[in-house]
């Protein structure tokens, strides 16, 4: 069950020079080990704020905005989901990412937390329609995870970033910017 | 604890029943229910329902309404993996219920569903069978 091409980032406070283990093996154990670790001080984020910073700033990068740079203080994991071309439909090839973020967030150790999916792309395109596709193709994982995986809707939320923060800025259209992210936003209030 | 309630609560909840009328199979985690989905059905996906998504059972609704094109093996990989999905479910949303008397019993003073949970999996494999098949078939153990 090798999964190809799976890279799992284990940042937490590094997001901008993340460690990534290429075509490593990902499974639940590592997902909750690395989502469940949570710092007291961790700030609090607001998705409605970071889709606003998003919009406002196309083109100009998100990872410096107030509310975005928030998220490099916390908890999270960088999964590969490939979708088609265009297109929000998850590739039937990463349906068992899917699946293994569904069974870490089913058990017991993560069920208090709640999580934001981030889509992001490469920069091949308009950075508008890579903006709205990155947050369509977030809602698509989502609404997966929600309903097909029956995890509760009040502990997801999904934002996209576009081209907008890359993991390998040097190469803005490398296929290693297209990735989701998946960030412990705290406990369930 | 988490309330969570079954997607597929209707023809797999029946499904369900029937399984577990004639006897326990071990169910399977969503990552291999859903990778034995893309094996069998990935071709069929690709055909019939390009664009559609996972979400909301609209891969499980394409299948169904293209069955008579979609092949034999993923008809039937489909119903197994949505039982079984079903199943984890109802294990997940029974176990704390089902293990509440060794809860009070074993694990009083711990806090925490994960640490419960823990704590159920060191003290109950021997004595309460219908805890353990619980936390087995929730795939926690």
């Amino acid at each position: 069950m090798i999964i190809h091409g799976l890279r799992i980032s284990l940042a937490l406070g590094l997001l901008l020079a993340p460690c990534i283990a290429s075509a490593q093996q990902l499974d639940n154990t590592q997902i909750m080990t690395t989502l469940g670790q949570v710092k007291a001080a961790a700030p609090a984020v607001d998705v409605a704020l970071l889709v606003e910073e998003a919009n406002a700033n196309v083109g100009k990068g998100v990872a410096a905005l107030p509310n975005w740079s928030k998220l490099s203080e916390l908890s999270q994991l960088i999964v590969e989901i490939d979708f088609e071309n265009n297109s929000t439909a998850i590739a039937p090839k990463s349906y068992r990412t899917v699946g293994l973020i569904a069974d870490a967030l089913h058990h017991p150790n993560l069920f208090r937390y709640k999580f934001l999916i981030v889509g992001h792309s490469s920069a091949t395109g308009t950075a508008k329609h890579n903006l709205e596709l990155s947050q369509k193709r977030a809602d698509a994982i989502n609404e997966a995870l929600s309903t097909t995986f029956a995890v509760s809707p009040d502990r997801l939320f999904s934002v996209g970033a576009g081209e907008e923060w890359p993991i390998d800025p040097g190469h803005p259209e490398s296929a290693d910017n297209r990735r989701v992210q998946l960030i412990n936003l705290g406990l369930l209030k | 604890m988490i309330d969570r309630v079954g997607i597929f609560a209707g023809t797999a909840l029946a499904a369900f029943l029937a399984l577990t009328a004639v006897g326990r199979a071990d169910t399977i985690s969503y990552a291999d229910a859903v990778t034995t989905l893309a094996k069998e059905c990935g071709a069929d996906i690709k055909k019939f329902c390009n664009g559609e998504n996972l979400g909301n059972g609209r891969i499980q609704a394409c299948l169904e309404k293209n069955a008579s094109k979609v092949s034999p093996t993923c008809t039937s990989t489909l119903g197994s993996v949505m039982t079984s999905v079903a199943q984890r479910q109802q294990a997940q949303a029974s176990v704390f219920k089902v293990c509440q008397h060794d809860i009070s019993q074993y694990c009083n003073s711990v806090k925490g569903d994960g640490n419960i949970l823990s704590c159920l999996v060191e003290t109950t494999r021997v004595d309460n069978k219908a805890c353990n098949q619980a936390i087995t078939d929730a795939g926690w153990r």
